[in-house]
């Protein structure tokens, strides 16, 4: 590009659109955040269901991967970091919506796992508890601690949040319908067991992270090929 | 009555610089060179004068060993740039009629 060249206004403004247009074909995100999140969260959620239906334990809390997965998560988002050349002013808001989610999903999982005991602790200062009543009367009364009704549609309901917002600022269908479906799927656990609402959460998981990430893998490889033979 | 257009932004080079910073929060010198297709000698003189008139902002600082250039558009240059648009539709309207 000349370093001064006489230039009139259309000329100006068509030069302001290409160039705007030049930042925005060049994001490319790789998937390997939505693979990897995709993954961990739907074969967990399968493993749970094969558990309950089967009746089998596989030795350890299967969701820990979910857990594990934030290290390699931590060193991707590193590395990608260091390798981008521009930060646009989408990624410091995907950013921020995508800790937010983080903080809460660890909240809820927080949530489920002290609510019920701090609950029973409760109860007992004020000295009555919960009771499982047999309508039928086939089984005697028995005392139960409290738990938090169907909270796996909650996290299903909260799958869907930023992939919404991620798939509408960046224009991105595959996650717009993976969120829809994952709302619609939300709808379907109220009214199912827990059983179901693990097939549930491993479908939402695919649909929001899995399957979108297959599909921004595959463009970023062809992008990185084309760059590659155009050198 | 016309507006002026800024002379600073009124070259290609640095048009295309400002208008590359405008769409992004901050992007790497390699970045910029590689989109406007400019020599690294030019860019570097035209960032300069963009940098002196308070339009951008040129961080220095090293990545991995090396030493790396971010630029990132100021209040200023968005302002100046918002006008600059502005005086151009202005021209581009009289034009037409």
């Amino acid at each position: 590009m000349p370093e001064e060249k006489e230039f009139n206004s259309e000329e100006s403004l068509q030069l302001i659109t290409s160039m705007i247009n030049k930042v925005k074909s060049s994001y490319h995100d790789s998937g390997t955040g939505a693979l990897l999140w995709g993954s961990a969260v739907s074969i967990s959620a399968f493993i749970t269901y094969l558990e309950v239906e089967y009746d089998f334990y596989i030795g350890f809390d299967i969701w820990l991967i979910v857990l594990a997965a934030i290290i390699p998560q931590i060193v991707i988002s590193v590395r990608e970091n260091k390798r981008k050349q521009f930060k646009s002013h989408d990624d410091l808001a995907l950013d921020a919506i995508w800790i937010t989610y983080a903080i809460t999903i660890f909240g809820l999982i927080a949530y489920q796992n002290i609510v019920p005991g701090a609950t029973q602790d409760l109860n007992k200062q004020e000295g009555w508890s919960l009771i499982k009543h047999y309508l039928d009367k086939s089984h005697p009364d028995e005392a139960i601690a409290p738990f938090p009704l169907s909270i796996t549609s909650i996290f299903i309901l909260i799958y869907a949040f930023p992939t919404l917002i991620t798939g509408i600022i960046k224009k991105f269908r595959p996650m717009i319908v993976g969120a829809i479906i994952t709302y619609a799927l939300f709808v379907a656990s109220c009214f199912t067991s827990f059983k179901y609402d693990m097939i549930f959460s491993g479908i939402a998981a695919l649909v929001c992270w899995f399957i979108p990430g297959l599909i921004l893998r595959k463009r970023y490889l062809q992008l990185a090929k084309q760059k590659e033979q155009n050198v | 009555m016309f507006k002026e257009l800024d002379p600073i932004l009124h070259s290609q080079l640095r048009l295309a610089v400002m208008s590359l910073l405008i769409s992004v929060k901050e992007a790497e010198f390699t970045f910029i060179k590689e989109k406007t297709n400019a020599t690294a000698g030019n860019l570097s003189v035209q960032i300069q004068k963009l940098k002196e008139a308070g339009y951008i902002e040129v961080i220095k600082e090293f990545k991995d060993n090396y030493p790396n250039t971010t630029c990132k558009i100021t209040t200023q240059g968005v302002s100046a740039f918002e006008e600059y648009v502005k005086a151009l539709q202005q021209y581009l309207n009289i034009g037409q009629q």
